[in-house]
């Protein structure tokens, strides 16, 4: 049985005349993990902070576990909140800063000290009870940070970029770690990032913000396959989706997006009929390029400026061959191994886009024409 | 380079150190201290002796306070001037600092007859003249005209005059021995007697106070009177008399009021006499050789110049002749004092008088109070007066002293050569050579200007006596302090007691600060406080004031019956309390105005510390629950204190010396219990009988107090919490 423990209604929130928040709405069922991501300044710290109570709304609701929180302050809202900075209590040990949420709330000493064995051992914490955080690495702050709001054990869990402190190799790591506890507490948990990594690996339900809207939410997955703005196709996906202008072109049976010295099918039913001669802009991530030939039919050819070689897999970055006048378009492709191995600077490749990937967005509301992506 | 600096820096000392000596005879250097009137007649007639016998005389006016340090300091050394005018009364002194010589052919035997008795008797000492007499200042009894147009023959019936409530019969500095020595002599009493005891004891002393406590008890003097107050009530007509010296007709204005000697006392019969100062011109042993300079300072005294001196600078000559001037003889008030003079008691000029004043204050104000009976009172102060005078103990040999020296110069060579020595110091040396010429002069600067004073001082403590004859005297001062001069080790004045005052006084005092400071701190820091840069400078201000300013309005404030705060009680219908007659309202008065002083420092330095605590922090406890005053209580002052902590180390340092506040306000009240260690370290020093290697001792002892507690305060700085980290 569901239960709906954040709901957040057309919040708008303004500096000023400075809005930040033009009516955004974000739901949590029990046990889900929301990701709310987007570039710097769309807003989606503000928003966290306003579901924690750090912020007051200018307009709009908040209702936690049923309860509307929107006029409460943070510490009645039974949420607990992992900061970037993690902001731990410098003067205070581990052990201290894990318990302080609940010597505040007057909890029986024995079920605070109950409560933070447990989540020092969840966290693996258990040998650093007694330092303060300054002896702590950055990763071992962010543990304890985690821990602090595991202990309090909310209806809600607010986490703030936390891993944009930590270096590569301890943002995997802990990712996984999050993940984990989030599933082995069933708890409901909001994420803020600008990591589309993170985005995608760890939520349950994503939300894309952007100049303070969210242009789309949905399963990470979904949004990434089938994103509904030319800005979420950019902003997912590492490296990022080529973009190359394009116009329709019908030729016999077939329909053909051109432009920039590419030129490649357009599967008919899932764009419907365009228009011929009808502006757009062709979208195809990296991977879903391939070299031409053995039954792949070519695209554009492209001139190589760059080779990134990653060992398991390589990335090609040059232009494609123009000769219609319109200007050539910048690509990269993803090759494997082998082929990466063999293509040399200034080579030119025979190019093919895998028609089932292709993604085309209206060149002036830049809105996918996949209608199955504007469900 | 900077060899060739150093040397033509020592070269330009050497030379201006010369020319005090090597000066052309025709310029006589003549230093005084005179203000106003008096000095614009001296300038007149300098320029008139000038004119008339081709010489120059360079006038210095040295500020009263500094006078006699500037002449100890100056003459010996044959820097200062040739000839000075002083106060007779310092004539004991300035002979045991070989700072004056006789007075010789400019006071010739034939001049003798024109001067007054009185003031030719004031600069004697065994049959030796040391000063040309110049004038004369005694305390007389001012009348209001309107008053009391009838002088009543003794001052008993004076006090017994109706007036209207909230005006006196008399008014005069009851608590000062100065004004209180006239009603000695009337008893037959005197500060000093011949030979050089304490003379305020005895039936006559005690019952000159018992007569002045009456009139205290029975509200016929005002309490707490001071001099402006004594100005204040005389001029606007709530004191029928006034006994003051001539300084006080100038701020009278338009009044009508007549002066007159000091009448009877009706008990005894006798008139009383106040004590005289005679300003005399004096010679130092260099310029007594000089017979330039034995001319002017004859000229001085002289029959022309007294009128001139009478007439524009008001002073009452002792130069008889001058007085059958017409125009001096028109001047009631002048004339007046020089009655009153003619009368009056030289001041003894033995220097055992200076330890006279602080015992003999005490013991009338304890008396006056009511605290005491004047029987005790009095024994109490010859005591205190005796104990200053204690002559230093025999000398003891100076190995022991000897030894330990050698002993530390031997182990700081030691420690010296073993650095030397050490691999690669040259080297390091000589990569430094740079970075050391920038730090030279400062280096040089702070030896000379800080380290040198503070040896020399701790040396002092070794010594006792006078400044020309010091006497070794070994440990001696430190076993009198560390013992309470053998008495009593919480008695009156013991190192100890006052130890205790000075720590009380600290902790109340930083206790205040900090806790006043940081919540104003915290306050101003408030988002939602409107005007927060006004309210800010408001609360700086107390802080931009100087202390003594603020510490002498305060006193005021405190006055018993003419202060704002007892205005502020009475006027809620309580009790006026007399802030001086306990130590506890003495000791809060003193706290209350450092704490005025102080608070301002510790909110400056809330508010920078308060920048160092990161916001995320506050929202971080806000999230787990934490109300306002809670994330105050548990984040904010954890975090902020221990930034504080050297901000505390230096207000506590500050407090503990905090020597204006506490000699300004109550001035060690009541009977010196009050004082702190530094406001009796300069006690020491001043009032009783110069021993500077006393308080040089004391100096020492609470420099290793506040060493101690600043390495004890630093202690406290938990290691690991000293920033906000981020």
């Amino acid at each position: 049985m569901t239960e709906t423990r954040l709901q957040a209604q057309r919040i708008v929130k303004a500096f000023g005349n400075n809005p930040i928040l033009r009516g955004v709405d974000v739901s949590l069922q029990k046990g889900e993990f929301g990701v709310l991501v987007g570039p710097s300044g769309c807003g989606k710290s503000t928003l966290l902070r306003i579901v924690a109570g750090l912020e007051e709304v200018s307009s709009g609701t908040i209702e936690i576990a049923g309860r509307d929180v929107t006029e409460l302050p943070p510490k009645d809202r039974d949420i607990a909140m992992v900061f970037q900075s993690y902001a731990l209590y410098p003067h205070l040990t581990v052990r201290e800063n894990l318990a302080f949420g609940l010597t505040l709330r007057k909890t029986p000493p024995a079920e605070i000290a109950k409560r933070v064995t447990e989540a020092s051992e969840m966290l693996g914490l258990e040998k650093l009870l007694e330092r303060l955080p300054k002896q702590l690495s950055g990763g071992q702050r962010q543990r304890v940070a985690m821990g602090r709001a595991i202990v309090r054990r909310p209806k809600l869990f607010l986490f703030d970029e936390p891993l944009s402190n930590l270096d590569a190799a301890l943002r995997a790591e802990v990712r996984v770690t999050i993940r984990n506890l989030h599933d082995r507490l069933d708890a409901t948990t909001l994420y803020v990032t600008h990591d589309q990594v993170e985005a995608m690996t760890l939520g349950d339900k994503l939300w894309v913000l952007n100049g303070g809207k969210v242009e789309q939410t949905g399963a990470p997955l979904d949004v990434y396959a089938r994103p509904r703005t030319l800005f979420v196709a950019a902003f997912l996906g590492s490296p990022k989706m080529n973009l190359v202008n394009v116009a329709v072109v019908h030729q016999g049976n077939s329909v053909l997006a051109e432009g920039q010295g590419v030129r490649t099918p357009i599967p008919s039913p899932r764009f419907g009929t365009l228009a011929k001669g009808m502006e757009a802009t062709l979208g195809i991530r990296p991977h879903d390029v391939h070299i031409a030939g053995e039954g792949r039919e070519l695209s554009c050819t492209l001139l190589v400026e760059f080779v990134e070689a990653l060992g398991f897999e390589a990335y090609v970055h040059g232009k494609t061959l123009s000769d219609t006048g319109e200007g050539d378009a910048k690509l990269v492709v993803r090759l494997d191994a082998e082929h990466g191995r063999r293509v040399k600077v200034g080579e030119k490749v025979p190019l093919s886009f895998d028609p089932a990937h292709i993604h085309l967005f209206d060149k002036k509301t830049e809105i996918a024409l996949d209608d199955k992506a504007t469900e | 380079m900077i060899r060739a600096l150093l040397l033509a820096a020592f070269a330009v000392l050497l030379v201006s150190l010369g020319a005090g000596c090597g000066e052309g005879p025709t310029k006589i250097v003549f230093w005084h201290a005179y203000r106003g009137d008096e000095e614009a007649a001296l300038i007149k007639l300098t320029k008139d002796y000038e004119a008339e016998h081709k010489v120059t005389v360079e006038l210095l006016s040295v500020p009263f306070d500094a006078y006699a340090a500037k002449l100890e300091a100056a003459v010996p050394h044959a820097h200062g001037p040739d000839a000075f005018i002083d106060a007779h009364e310092r004539l004991g002194s300035h002979l045991q600092n070989k700072l004056v010589a006789p007075i010789g052919d400019a006071l010739p035997e034939k001049d003798v007859a024109s001067f007054e008795p009185v003031s030719m008797k004031a600069i004697t000492i065994a049959n030796v003249r040391y000063a040309v007499p110049l004038s004369e200042k005694c305390i007389a009894l001012y009348l209001n005209e309107d008053l009391v147009p009838k002088t009543p023959r003794t001052i008993e019936e004076l006090a017994a005059l109706p007036v209207p409530k909230g005006s006196y019969p008399i008014v005069y500095e009851a608590g000062t021995p100065f004004y209180h020595a006239p009603f000695l002599s009337a008893f037959g009493a005197g500060m000093l007697t011949a030979d050089g005891q304490f003379g305020m004891v005895g039936p006559g002393a005690e019952d000159s106070l018992r007569l002045v406590a009456g009139w205290q008890k029975n509200g016929l003097l005002p309490e707490e009177p001071s001099g402006a107050l004594v100005k204040e009530l005389f001029s606007t007509g709530k004191a029928n008399a006034a006994i003051s010296g001539p300084w006080l007709a100038g701020d009278l204005g338009s009044m009508k009021f007549r002066v007159e000697p000091l009448p009877l006392v009706g008990k005894t019969g006798q008139r009383m006499r106040p004590l005289l100062t005679v300003e005399g011109a004096f010679l130092t042993p260099g310029g007594s050789k000089r017979e330039d300079v034995r001319a002017f300072v004859r000229y001085l005294g002289g029959k022309q110049a007294s009128i001139v001196r009478a007439t524009v600078g008001k002073q009452v000559v002792a130069n008889k002749q001058a007085w059958e001037e017409p125009a001096l003889q028109k001047d009631n008030v002048l004339l007046a004092f020089h009655a009153a003079a003619k009368d009056a008691e030289p001041m003894p000029t033995s220097t055992a008088m200076r330890a006279t004043w602080v015992p003999a204050q005490e013991a009338i104000r304890k008396v006056l109070r009511g605290d005491a009976e004047p029987k005790a009172a009095l024994e109490e102060a010859r005591a205190r007066f005796l104990d200053a005078l204690k002559p230093p103990p025999p000398p003891p040999s100076p190995t022991p002293l000897f030894l330990v020296c050698g002993l530390v110069l031997a182990g700081l060579a030691f420690l010296m050569v073993k650095r030397v020595r050490e691999p690669g110091f040259r080297a390091e040396l000589r990569r430094g050579r740079g970075a050391y010429a920038y730090v030279l002069h400062a280096a040089a600067i702070v030896l000379l200007l800080v380290v040198l004073p503070l040896v020399v001082g701790a040396l002092t403590s070794f010594f006792a006596g006078t400044r020309d004859q010091p006497q070794y005297v070994g440990l001696s001062n430190y076993t009198s302090i560390l013992t309470a001069r053998g008495g009593d080790l919480l008695g009156h004045g013991s190192f100890y007691l006052t130890l205790l005052v000075t720590v009380l006084w600290t902790i109340c005092n930083i206790a205040l600060h900090v806790g006043i400071g940081v919540l104003l701190g915290v306050l101003l820091s408030r988002q939602w406080l409107k005007l927060r840069a006004i309210y800010r400078v408001l609360l700086i201000i107390p802080w931009a004031v100087p202390n003594y300013v603020t510490s002498l309005a305060w006193k005021g404030m405190f006055h018993r019956q003419f202060g704002a705060i007892n205005a502020i009680l009475k006027a809620l219908g309580a009790e006026p309390v007399s802030f001086f007659s306990h130590w506890s309202t003495a000791f809060a008065a003193n706290v209350a105005t450092n704490v005025w002083l102080g608070f301002p420092f510790m909110m400056v330095v809330t508010l920078g510390a308060l920048t160092s605590i990161p916001k995320e922090v506050l929202e971080a406890a806000e999230v787990d629950g934490a109300t306002r005053w809670q994330r105050f209580r548990h984040v904010t002052l954890p975090l902020l204190l221990p930034n504080m902590l050297p901000a505390v180390v230096l207000g506590t340092v500050w407090t503990f010396n905090m020597f204006n506040v506490v000699f300004l306000v109550s001035g060690g009240e009541p009977d010196g219990t009050t004082d702190i260690l530094v406001s009796e370290a300069y006690r020491w020093a001043f009032t009783r009988n110069s021993q500077y290697g006393y308080a040089a001792a004391y100096a020492v002892i609470i420099m290793g107090l506040l060493f101690v507690m600043t390495r004890m305060l630093g202690r406290l700085t938990p290691k690991d919490v000293e920033k906000g980290e981020h």
